[in-house]
């Protein structure tokens, strides 16, 4: 009776994560401002974690919820705020619808292919081995990642500290940029009449824009 | 008791999501985003598989660890790459065609 | 006894916390009067001043390593909790890794933060350009 009880609330607890989860994804995806979406993707990360809290990894989902919703989501929502506010409704187009439709029968291809290995093949239907407790959990993992292979942790310092420093270079890289411009395109453009007239001869101002967005509507209706 | 083929269809579905993401949107930012729920995908079947094959072992949950750092690692730096790329062609819009700028002489 | 029995009050929270907002909006859009919604009525209220442009500004693009200084901490405090919770905190082998990679990352962090000040532009620096952008404007005027 009380399994059945645990099965009953297992497979409710996963349908519903797994409803909510696809949802927060196409909406992340599809949803027209650029904040929204980013918002649905942290909702969507720390909804994950309890798939992990489903799989026994109790670890696995404190960490998705430290690292994915606190830092990466908050990172992509402070990238998208330093942006100015024109290009967070996005605008996003083909070239030609044909090509959008390629993209779509593609993406479809893999789902179906990946889906074939799912019902072609025969998968373990129940848990095996044990049931693990919390702190067995933990210690487990802490002797699989610190006791056995505690030399990838000092690699995954090493790639941390070299993303850190690589966007610190690129940043300084951009200061460059300000302090000796190449041409004045860099420098303050407000005051230099000779750079916003070589920026609107090339391809890369605000008139630009428009200009663009007049060839894509000239395009969606032919 | 959940077989292991429902997580994998769940796993399958957010990777196709994921790469949908990945070839039909034209933001840089929405592509960071797909690049991310792919991985999600990735990290519930290796916890999944970690948990219903035969001989229980962390070595599952330990590589779903190692991602989680090294997707903070390259999110970090795909965010400092599209604020330069925004820097210097004023747009995050992959279809809008940019110009490489001569360079002058002087 | 699985391990996800102990988190249900977590999920059935999560959810009860959504399911509120959503209710108490609809409940408000509901509520209240629907009067004729123009420009001058959907507008920000800013003390009687009439509001130019959106209110989302850009902020200087140098913040985001702020952000990225807190990932690296965030990510080295998930790794030196694994570790902090197990048994293994007596093992003399394992503290001397734990201490190698917390220093490692301190110091690239201490070199992050020496190396700051060069990637973006101080005040006096923005002044400076500012001002040399204004007189090759004014010359060119008086040229003109």
């Amino acid at each position: 009776m009380l399994m059945q009880i645990e099965a009953l609330l297992e497979h409710i607890e996963f349908l519903l994560i797994a409803g909510i989860v696809l949802v927060l994804a196409i909406l992340a995806l599809e949803h027209k401002d650029l904040v929204y979406a980013v918002f649905f993707f942290g909702i969507m990360a720390s909804f994950v974690a309890g798939f992990f809290l489903l799989l026994e990894a109790p670890f696995v989902a404190g960490m998705q919820i430290a690292v994915y919703t606190g830092g990466i989501s908050v990172l992509i929502i402070f990238g998208v705020l330093l942006l100015p506010i024109f290009h967070d409704t996005t605008r996003e187009r083909f070239e030609t619808i044909r090509k959008k439709r390629l993209g779509i029968v593609l993406s479809i291809f893999v789902i179906i292919l990946s889906g074939s290995l799912v019902f072609l093949f025969t998968w373990p239907t129940e848990i095996p081995a044990v049931n693990v407790d919390l702190a067995q959990s933990l210690e487990g993992l802490a002797q699989w990642l610190w006791g056995n292979h505690g030399i990838y942790v000092q690699f995954i310092a090493i790639i941390i500290l070299t993303s850190l420093i690589g966007s610190l270079a690129i940043l300084k890289l951009e200061k460059a940029e300000h302090l000796n411009p190449e041409s004045g395109v860099y420098g303050l453009a407000t005051w230099d009449d000779d750079t916003s007239e070589k920026a609107k001869a090339g391809n890369k101002s605000e008139d630009t824009v428009p200009v663009i967005m007049a060839q894509d509507a000239e395009e969606e209706g032919t | 008791m959940i077989p292991l083929s429902w997580y994998l269809a769940l796993a399958f579905m957010l990777i196709g999501l994921g790469a949908y993401g990945m070839m039909v949107k034209r933001n840089l930012i929405r592509i960071i985003i797909s690049a991310e729920i792919m991985g999600n995908g990735v990290m519930i079947a290796l916890v999944a598989f970690s948990l219903y094959l035969d001989t229980f072992t962390f070595t599952g949950q330990g590589l779903v660890i190692l991602i989680i750092s090294v997707a903070a690692a390259h999110t970090a730096l795909a965010m400092v790459l599209m604020l330069m790329y925004h820097r210097r062609y004023q747009t995050i819009d992959l279809g809008v065609p940019v110009v490489q700028e001569e360079i002058s002489d002087e | 006894m699985r391990l996800f029995l102990d988190f249900i009050p977590v999920l059935v929270w999560a959810i009860l916390a959504v399911v509120l907002v959503i209710v108490m909006l609809l409940a408000s859009w509901v509520l209240r009067p629907h009067v004729l919604q123009n420009s001058e009525k959907t507008s920000t209220y800013e003390c009687g001043e009439e509001p130019i442009g959106p209110a989302r500004v850009s902020y200087p693009y140098n913040y985001i390593v702020y952000s990225i200084l807190f990932l690296v901490v965030d990510v080295m405090g998930a790794f030196l909790w694994l570790f902090s919770v197990s048994a293994l905190r007596l093992d003399k082998m394992v503290v001397w890794q734990v201490l190698f990679f917390a220093l490692f990352i301190m110091a690239g962090i201490m070199f992050a933060v020496k190396i700051l000040p060069q990637t973006f532009l101080s005040g006096e620096e923005t002044l400076k350009l500012y001002r040399e952008a204004k007189t090759k404007h004014e010359t060119k005027e008086v040229h003109h």
